[in-house]
């Protein structure tokens, strides 16, 4: 059973009047699974007290989310694997990953990832500051380090200025840099989807296949439990039976990030030499019944975002649907290497065929058009000291 | 993620400052000499050999230790300032590697005075350097079979972060000079003469002495800035990460090197560094710290000038009034301090790796 997770006033305080319903409260233990809360119109992204919004301060973090001279050789930023045009995800099984490396888990997109309070597939971490600054450092991620980076954005005059309008320091702090760049990712929002428009009260905005399909995912399919409120998430954790990356088995570059995961994360010895699945959100509360869990995702926006569930093993939404109407199991029978602790509500479904595609349907309604982006122009580096001040330094020695 | 500054190498700067007060009275220093043999386990040393050569260690897999330590290049870099890492820059000349296991403080300005085990952690793991996790490195390292039997065959068993900075090291031991004239006896009459001057009129001695010729203590000789260090923004951010880490005050408008300060934080050591050895020179051009000097005789001409200039520089140095001939017997003997190049397998792996890591078979019933 998973733990119930506390209400967090702080961030939602600060969002007034908006239709926040992201579904912060656990089903599971405390409602019976009538009453989830209700698919709603997303509302206006909170923004925390701390990092309000400004245009200079998201032109700021635009920019350094396109700059590549975030990561540690100056080649991996954070558009590198959150590429616009592959649904600012990364459309591979598992995302690519720091030069040298391949990631263990597949990519997320950026879009909408404003609303959730707890990020990453285990939610590891608590705001899109400290995600970002995760991101920034993991040695198959960004693999940077604060003082490279500091020194790095000191050298961007263009960076210098923008960070002294919106932050006021002298130099750059990375710390004022995350904070950039999570109120940029807080414009990557989409809130008129079909879906949106539709309770909106544009009841044409659906089909009627995507009426029905509605339906099913409120009743007979069972989505609505997980998949719930304006997220369509409730950022609960299960182990939906979803099956680990196929590629562990035969491809040596990830069976690496596997292991040093795994070690990195903290698992005690006996479970590093034997564990052969992503454990999850087991690394949060180091509990046996956390293992394989995951945070339910929202399911807005994922037209673009393919392959889908944290190890990627789906590539189409015709394939997850399959997946849950067997009852969490991939076609080649495959499922999660921690069975043990899986969802019950994860059950075979017994949707026909007709009824899968308007499930399918109903879940691209939780998408609009594409989001799109030009990168910005990325200023040079330029020297902080002229030839005349070293000399005069020089001299004065 | 640079090594911080121990209080051992705290402890360490207060009796190198002892030193040199009892250098500088009592002019009884210890003489140049052979190099005592160093005993090398075959093995580890084997395994630290295919590991210097290995781009594996570096954070993308793009650079080796022997990047910017080239056997080629007398295990250092012919120019000036050191690469970095991609990406990066560096602020300083990279040394030279031979001989390194008989030194007792590293880096040019000794901030690392406990062993060539930490050196090599700082360099696998420093940002500009080779800016590896070393957990990814231990596991690429697993995922090499050729690694797995090295290391079973070095004693060291399962392959671990902590043993490849062990076998690192006993590779370097193996990096020592050999068959330099100043060793085996066969010096030219120039040399003779220089070595004479080296002791006597010049005054070399008092710093550049014992078997490396290197006192290990740090001088402020005055050896002008490398304005490229904060002109190339590459270096300069190399430059400013370090001085931020090590806790230097001031570091964005720091204009200058601070050497051994860093290692102090006294005022009176801005500017010092530690004494090189003068082996094997032949192959390392260009010279100091910052790689200023571009020959050896630029060098002595240095030297005979009384050093650069510096309102803190060392008092032991003094205009020298060496004559032309004088110079170049100097320089003789500089030279008659270098032996072989360490270019052959003996010391550089020629067994290369392969192209892409395997995969480990059954790895679902397998253990990890
Ligand atoms: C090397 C590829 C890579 C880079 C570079 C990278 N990311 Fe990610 N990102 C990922 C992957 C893979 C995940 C999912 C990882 C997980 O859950 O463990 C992720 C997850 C996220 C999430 C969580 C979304 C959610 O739904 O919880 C956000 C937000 C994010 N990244 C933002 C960033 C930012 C900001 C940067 C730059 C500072 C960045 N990423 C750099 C690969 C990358
Ligand atoms: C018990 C809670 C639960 C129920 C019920 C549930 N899901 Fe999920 N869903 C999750 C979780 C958790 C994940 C992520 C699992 C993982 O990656 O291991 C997920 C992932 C998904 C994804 C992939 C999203 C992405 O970005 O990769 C889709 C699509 C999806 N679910 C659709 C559905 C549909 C359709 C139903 C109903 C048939 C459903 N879910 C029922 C919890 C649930
Ligand atoms: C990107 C270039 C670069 C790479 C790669 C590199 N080094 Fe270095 N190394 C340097 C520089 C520059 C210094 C001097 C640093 C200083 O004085 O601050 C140095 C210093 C050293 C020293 C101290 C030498 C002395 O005489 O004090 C040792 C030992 C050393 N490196 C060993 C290694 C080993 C072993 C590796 C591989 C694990 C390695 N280096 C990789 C550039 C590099
Ligand atoms: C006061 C101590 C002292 C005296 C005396 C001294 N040196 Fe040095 N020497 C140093 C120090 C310290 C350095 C390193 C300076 C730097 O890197 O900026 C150095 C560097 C050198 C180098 C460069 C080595 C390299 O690998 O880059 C050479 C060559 C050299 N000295 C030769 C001599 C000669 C020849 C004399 C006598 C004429 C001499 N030194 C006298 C302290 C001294």
């Amino acid at each position: 059973m998973k733990k119930v997770i506390a209400f967090r006033p702080l961030l939602l305080a600060a969002v007034a009047g908006a239709i926040i319903a992201t579904g912060c409260v656990a089903q599971e233990s405390k409602k019976g699974m009538n009453d989830p809360p209700a698919l709603a119109p997303l509302g206006p992204p909170p923004i925390p007290a701390d990092n309000l919004q400004s245009p200079a301060k998201i032109a700021y973090g635009k920019m350094l989310f396109f700059d590549p001279r975030l990561g540690g050789d100056a080649s991996t930023g954070c558009s590198t694997c959150h590429e616009p045009d592959q649904g600012w995800s990364w459309a591979e099984d598992i995302s690519r990953g720091y030069p040298g490396t391949v990631h263990w888990r597949s990519n997320q997109t950026i879009i909408n990832a404003a609303y959730y309070s707890k990020l990453f597939w285990a939610g590891s971490s608590k705001s899109l500051e400290s995600q970002a600054r995760s991101a920034a450092r993991g040695g198959v991620a960004g693999n940077g380090e604060t003082g490279i980076m500091e020194a790095r954005l000191a050298l961007i005059p263009k960076y210098v200025e923008l960070n002294k309008k919106v932050f006021g320091t002298e130099w750059p702090l990375e710390r004022d840099a995350f904070r950039a760049i999570a109120a940029f990712e807080r414009t990557l929002v989409q809130r008129d989807t079909p879906l949106d428009k539709y309770l909106l009260g544009d009841k044409t905005a659906l089909s009627e296949e995507q009426v029905r399909g509605k339906k099913i995912f409120e009743g007979k399919g069972g989505c609505i439990q997980c998949h719930n409120g304006a997220l369509a998430s409730d950022e609960g954790f299960y182990n939906i039976g979803v099956p680990g990356v196929k590629r562990w088995e035969y491809d040596g570059l990830a069976q690496i990030t596997f292991r040093f995961e795994i070690y990195a994360k903290g698992a005690p010895e006996e479970m590093y030499r034997t564990v052969k699945d992503d454990p999850g959100a087991y690394f949060r509360s180091k509990n046996k019944w956390d293992l394989g869990k995951f945070r339910t995702p929202s399911l807005r926006y994922a037209v673009y975002t393919a392959p889908y569930m944290h190890s990627g093993q789906f590539d189409t939404l015709e394939d997850v649907v399959d997946f849950y109407n067997v009852g969490g199991f991939a076609a080649d029978g495959r499922t999660t290497g921690f069975p043990e602790t899986k969802s019950p509500l994860i059950k075979p479904l017994g949707l026909t065929d007709d009824e899968k595609e308007d499930l399918v349907a109903f879940i691209e309604a939780f998408s609009g058009e594409e989001i799109l982006m030009d990168a910005p122009e990325l200023p040079p580096y330029a020297a902080i000291f002229t030839k005349a001040e070293l000399q005069a330094a020089q001299e004065a020695k | 993620m640079g090594v911080r500054v121990t209080s051992g190498h705290r402890l360490l700067a207060a009796m190198i400052g002892i030193g040199m007060v009892f250098g500088a009275q009592a002019a009884k220093v210890p003489d140049l000499g052979p190099l005592p043999p160093i005993k090398v386990n075959k093995a580890k040393a084997e395994l630290g050999k295919r590991l210097f050569f290995d781009k594996r260690l570096s954070g993308n897999a793009a650079i080796a230790c022997s990047t910017c330590h080239d056997p080629k290049q007398g295990w250092t870099q012919n120019k000036p300032l050191s690469d970095g890492y991609p990406g990066n820059g560096h602020f300083r000349n990279s040394p030279t590697l031979v001989n390194v296991a008989h030194k007792k403080v590293w880096n040019h300005d000794g901030r690392i005075g406990t062993s060539l085990n930490d050196m090599t952690r700082e360099m696998i793991t420093e940002d500009y350097i080779m800016n590896m996790d070393m957990r990814i490195m231990q596991e690429r390292i697993k995922q090499d079979p050729v690694y797995l039997e090295m290391f079973k065959d070095a004693g060291y068993g399962e392959p671990s972060n902590g043993k490849v900075r062990k076998a690192i090291p006993e590779y370097l031991k193996s990096l020592t000079s050999r068959n330099a004239p100043f060793d085996t006896g066969k010096m030219s009459a120039s040399a003779k003469k220089g070595m004479k001057l080296f002791k006597g009129k010049a005054g070399c001695i008092q710093c550049h002495n014992g078997p490396l010729a290197s006192d290990g203590k740090a001088y402020n000789t005055g050896v002008p800035e490398n304005f490229d260090i904060f002109l190339d923004p590459n270096n300069h951010q190399a430059f400013i990460s370090f001085a931020m880490f090590q806790g230097i005050e001031n570091y964005m408008n720091l204009k200058r090197d601070p050497g051994f300060y860093n290692v102090t934080l006294n005022k009176a050591d801005i500017g010092k560094f530690i004494t090189p050895s003068l082996r094997e020179l032949k192959y390392t051009a260009p010279y100091m710290h910052n790689g200023m000097l571009a020959t050896l005789d630029d060098v002595v001409a240095f030297y005979n000038n009384g050093g650069g200039k510096d309102s803190k520089k060392s008092s032991l140095l003094k205009p020298l009034g060496l004559s032309k001939g004088e110079q170049k017997d100097l320089v003789a003997f500089l030279l008659s301090l270098s032996g072989d190049q360490l270019t052959t397998a003996e010391h550089v792996w020629q067994g290369g790796y392969p192209a892409e890591y395997t995969a480990i078979k059954d790895w679902k019933n397998v253990r990890n």
